[in-house]
């Protein structure tokens, strides 16, 4: 019993009409077309005219100048030649992909295995689905505070704990050049895994319970059935999160921006903070759609990446 | 006492405990709360106030229109989660079910839009919206948001799962496509219908920047501008943003205990049948 | 590339361009319009502004230019402090009509003028009088005024009475090695009960403007040597336990007003503003520190009392619905009637002579003995930053170095090089 459609299927046709041939092919065609059509409209307009436009406009951006006050003027790859030659911007990309590279396993990990925990009748279930969710809706300024005070080097919890297992220097966390990313990694992970474990949790109502029965029966272990059984049937709730968990990662600006500004010196600067200050800020708006231009080519071409993926997994 | 039952005991304690760490920063702000506002940001952090000043949550709503402020929130958040929820999830249908030319060139189109940051789009944006003349409505918020990619990507893989066999059977049954979606396909995803409609909620709700540069006037404002206006040019009030963090959070909370019903297992199967 | 490509190229370049200009330019020159006109009757004039529930200077200034004109109806366009630029940028992108600008500080002066969005008020800053003003210069862009400054803040030490009374020091003229000495012996306690002799902010104006203003050194010049005196005096204090450390400070989010209000701090470096906040929780009853002001310490004795500060001004939108309304406010705000208003809330105006002095020391609860009235009447004022297109881009980087200096990660001649290094190759 297939579980999921793999993505292009030739759909058959109503029966009781004329055994296809090549006209009725292309009339079932042009059904469809106007059937699919006619359900993306409503979204798709509103989608084209007010996010599709200005994200096109400002791509065309980066290959012109402009202030945002007077008419753009056309100068090819000046932008993306000053870009290349700009130190900030590639420890930004550093930045971005280190932070990206930390966050996205370690959170796809935490939110499936808490979804999964937290997919029975535990006692005060809710409770603790509810507790993990915290950390998501919890105020930014809060966070941040909070957070820097647990990596504070000296007087802060995690450091104590660190010596008390008898690590002689811990490290300075958020006041460290080396160790901000990886403090704010942790923040991230803490408090992005509620939101996707939302998702699991969605995910997981789609698996029959009779599956595990079965193989409960059959002998298989905790570990296999989730191997076997969760893991797969997980794979568009996967595949979702895991773009989603992409895109975000190399988008990431709010809780950077509240937890280290981008500091201590340009440690945590990351894309995201670049083009806003560069463009915002700066007013050179050409300059920081250069910027957002290899942002988006990066995260698509992954993007198509992990869709090829999961086309192939499916066959 | 069987192995299975340590087991579970154990996970049990394990899953307190984890429950009760990750709530900590929410406790420094119940607690901030109720502070002076010199009292907040201490070094080392004071877990246990000096004096309590419970008055905050009375203070707050002289100090700023909170409840102008929450009411507009929930406008927002309740009219564009509905919208995003109902477009999302028609447009998702065309997209998993129906197969035609240019569909997944358009699909990848709606994804790459998610991929380039607000930062780098939102002056662009803005102008359209200004000649449009929608600055300064709620209305620009809603059509800006309703719209998004996000309900129609988590939508369109959860009707994935949903096996053809029972949308062919119900055009065999002579259901069109919308009867369809209405009768079969929404039914059965509930579930993600549901965590749509949280995160949607949650996110806007917890919007700043769109509220920020769209919205003018006062009386329009949300809870997360009127939070921000305790951020002064050179110093901030602590204490009356965390009274206002902890007011704030207690819809998103009613949100997802009541939305919780809907991620019990159990609902989504029987449509095999 | 064949000459063919090479033009077809260009034409697209072109084609590009004129559609995304037609997307993003606005139509319209805008200021011609007739301006508007309320149901009463009377003119609007629209002001873009910060927290106008919590800044009295702006209701200030309001009702009084109401009161002196009755004909006109001023409507604050209320915008958070905190991101006040950049929603001001995006406003102006779209073509914005507001009439009156607020500009926070002269890098946002320098921003809008260069770029050609706020109009000429030349003819107002001529019927000034220079003299009464710190800095009414600093806004001469090649001979072309663009906005005229209503409130001028700038840098002296706070410190507690109670405290200081028993060292015997003279605060009129203090050292900077006075200073630090004093520091080191009015630091007690330790843990939690720790009083700190001062508390030195994280922004990094509190060094370099300092150095910059008392030294003559040039903050864009790329040539940063003049700051190592004040680094090393700073990281000294740190270092002896005398101030709390920058790292906790910047991760903790450290307030300023928490340190000193609370006692924690016997001395504080900071700006004019905070008197204004000082004056009213005491009146308040939120605090009971007894503070004073005195003028900001010097290189050496004996001379001149050298502080730097910030001056905010009133512009006027090129695009503005009600220009002539617009240039009157702003004519108004910083001459003698618009310092008077704001004097006598505690906010130090622009300009001033002796009444407007009086006011100001007049205000109940401003301290006024000796010692304050020499921190108000400093000889010069530097500009915490210079006028210049460079200004922004230098400020980025000058900060991202200090923050390595000040965690300690690179050592004071490294930091100093690094940022001549930084400023000299990266900004134009």
């Amino acid at each position: 019993m297939a579980i999921h459609t793999p993505i292009d299927t030739v759909r058959t046709p109503v029966p009781g009409g004329p055994p296809p041939g090549a006209g009725a092919a292309r009339r079932l065609r042009r059904r469809n077309t106007l059937a699919g059509w006619s359900f993306i409209l409503p979204n798709f307009v509103g989608f084209a005219a007010l996010t599709l436009v200005p994200v096109v406009a400002a791509l065309a951006l980066a290959f012109m100048e402009w202030n945002s006050y007077s008419t753009p003027e056309w100068v090819g790859l000046d932008n993306f030649r000053r870009m290349v030659g700009s130190e900030t911007f590639w420890t930004a990309l550093y930045n971005t992909t280190y932070y990206a590279l930390g966050h996205i396993p370690l959170t796809l990990v935490a939110a499936l295995g808490f979804a999964v925990l937290l997919n029975r009748a535990l006692r005060g279930v809710r409770f603790f689905r509810t507790a993990l969710f915290f950390p998501y809706i919890t105020a930014l300024v809060a966070v941040a505070v909070v957070w820097n005070m647990l990596f504070n080097p000296d007087a802060g919890p995690v450091n104590q704990l660190l010596r008390a297992i008898g690590v002689d220097n811990p490290p300075g966390w958020t006041t460290s050049t080396t160790w901000a990313m990886p403090a704010v990694i942790i923040t991230s992970v803490w408090r992005d895994m509620g939101y996707y474990m939302v998702l699991y949790l969605a995910g997981l109502q789609t698996i029959p319970a009779e599956l595990y029965e079965a193989a409960r029966t059959d002998g298989a272990s905790a570990w296999q059935r989730f191997r076997h059984i969760t893991v797969p049937s997980l794979r568009p709730t996967t595949f979702f999160v895991l773009i989603m968990l992409t895109i975000s990662s190399f988008k990431v600006f709010d809780l950077i921006q509240v937890m280290t500004e981008g500091g201590p010196g340009r440690s945590t600067l990351v894309l995201s903070q670049l083009i806003f200050r560069e463009g915002i800020t700066q007013g050179r708006f050409g300059y920081s759609s250069a910027i957002a231009m290899v942002l988006f080519v990066v995260v698509l071409v992954i993007t198509v990446v992990q869709f090829q993926l999961q086309r192939r997994g499916e066959r | 006492m069987s192995l299975a039952v340590l087991r579970r005991a154990v996970l049990q304690v394990l899953l307190t405990v984890l429950g009760l760490a990750v709530l900590v920063p929410f406790a420094w702000m119940l607690v901030s709360s109720v502070k002076l506002d010199s009292q907040v940001l201490t070094v080392p952090i004071q877990w246990i106030p000096q004096e309590f000043h419970f008055d905050n949550y009375v203070r707050i709503w002289d100090r700023i229109p909170l409840g102008t402020y929450l009411y507009n929130s929930m406008f927002l958040s309740v009219t564009i989660t509905f919208l995003q929820v109902l477009t999302g999830s028609f447009a998702a249908y065309g997209f998993a079910k129906i197969s035609f030319p240019g569909r997944d060139l358009l699909f990848l189109a709606y994804i790459a839009t998610i991929a380039v940051p607000w930062q780098a789009y939102m002056v662009p944006q803005y102008i359209i919206m200004e000649r449009l003349g929608l600055v300064n409505t709620h209305l620009s918020l809603i059509l800006l948001q309703a719209f998004g990619a996000f309900g129609v990507f988590l939508m369109r893989q959860y009707y994935l799962t949903i096996p053809d066999e029972l949308t062919e059977a119900a055009r065999i049954d002579g259901l069109n496509e919308y009867g369809i979606w209405a009768r079969i396909v929404l039914p059965l995803s509930k579930p993600a219908l549901a965590s749509l409609a949280l995160l949607t909620f949650v996110n806007t709700w917890n919007d700043y920047m769109g509220p920020f540069i769209y919205l003018t006037s006062n009386d329009l404002w949300t809870v997360q501008i009127g939070l921000r206006t305790f951020i002064g040019l050179y110093e901030a009030e602590y204490a009356m943003i965390m009274t206002g963090s902890v007011l704030s959070i207690l819809p998103i909370l009613v949100v997802f205990l009541f939305g919780q019903r809907y991620f019990v297992q159990g609902i989504a199967t029987s449509g095999l049948k | 590339m064949n000459r063919h490509t090479g033009r077809m190229n260009r034409h697209i370049g072109r084609a590009v361009a004129t559609a995304t200009a037609v997307v993003l330019v606005t139509a319209g020159c805008g200021g011609g319009d007739e301006p508007a006109v309320g149901d009463d009757g009377r003119e609007i004039l629209t002001i873009a502004l910060w927290n106008y529930d919590s800044t009295p200077e702006f209701a200030a200034l309001i009702d009084g230019f109401e009161a002196a004109h009755p004909d006109i109806d001023v409507q604050p366009v209320d915008i958070l402090a905190d991101d006040y630029a950049e929603k001001v940028t995006t406003m102006l992108a779209g073509g914005d009509q507001t009439d009156v600008l607020t500009m926070k500080n002269v890098t946002d002066y320098s921003r809008y003028a260069l770029r050609g969005q706020l109009a000429s008020v030349a003819d107002e800053a001529a019927d000034l009088d220079q003299s009464k003003y710190l800095s009414l210069e600093p806004f001469n862009l090649d001979g072309d005024y663009f906005a005229l400054p209503y409130r001028q803040d700038f840098w002296v030490l706070y410190y507690n009475k109670a405290m200081l009374a028993d060292t015997g020091a003279d605060l009129t003229s203090l050292t900077w090695a006075e200073y630090a000495d004093l520091a080191k012996q009015l630091t007690s306690g330790s843990g939690q009960d720790t009083v700190y002799g001062t508390y030195h902010h994280t922004w990094r104006s509190i060094i370099h403007s300092t150095a910059a203003a008392q030294s003559g050194g040039d903050l864009i010049g790329g040539e940063y040597g003049f700051l190592k005196d004040r680094y090393e005096m700073v990281l000294d204090l740190q270092d002896a336990g005398a101030t709390l450390p920058w790292a906790t400070a910047s991760t903790q989010k450290v307030q300023y007003h928490t340190m000193f209000s609370t006692e924690q701090a016997a001395m504080l470096p900071m700006g004019t503003w905070y008197a204004a906040r000082l004056i009213e929780e005491k009146k308040a009853g939120s605090i009971d520190v007894d503070w004073g002001i005195a003028p900001l310490p010097q290189v050496t004795e004996g001379g001149p009392v050298t502080t730097f500060g910030s001056p905010t001004a009133f512009a006027v939108n090129n695009k503005a619905r009600n220009s002539e309304a617009a240039r009157t406010f702003v004519a108004w705000a910083a001459g003698p009637e618009g310092a008077a208003a704001i004097a006598s809330i505690g906010v130090y105006p622009a300009y001033s002579d002796e009444t407007i002095t009086e006011t100001y020391f007049g205000v109940d609860g401003m301290t006024n003995d000796e010692v304050a009235q020499a921190a108000f009447q400093p000889d010069e004022v530097m500009l915490e930053m210079p006028v210049s297109e460079k200004s922004s881009d230098v400020d980025v980087i000058l900060t991202e170095e200090h923050e390595l200096i000040m965690i300690g990660e690179r050592a004071v001649d490294d930091g100093i090089a690094e940022m001549g290094k930084r400023v000299t190759s990266e900004v134009d």
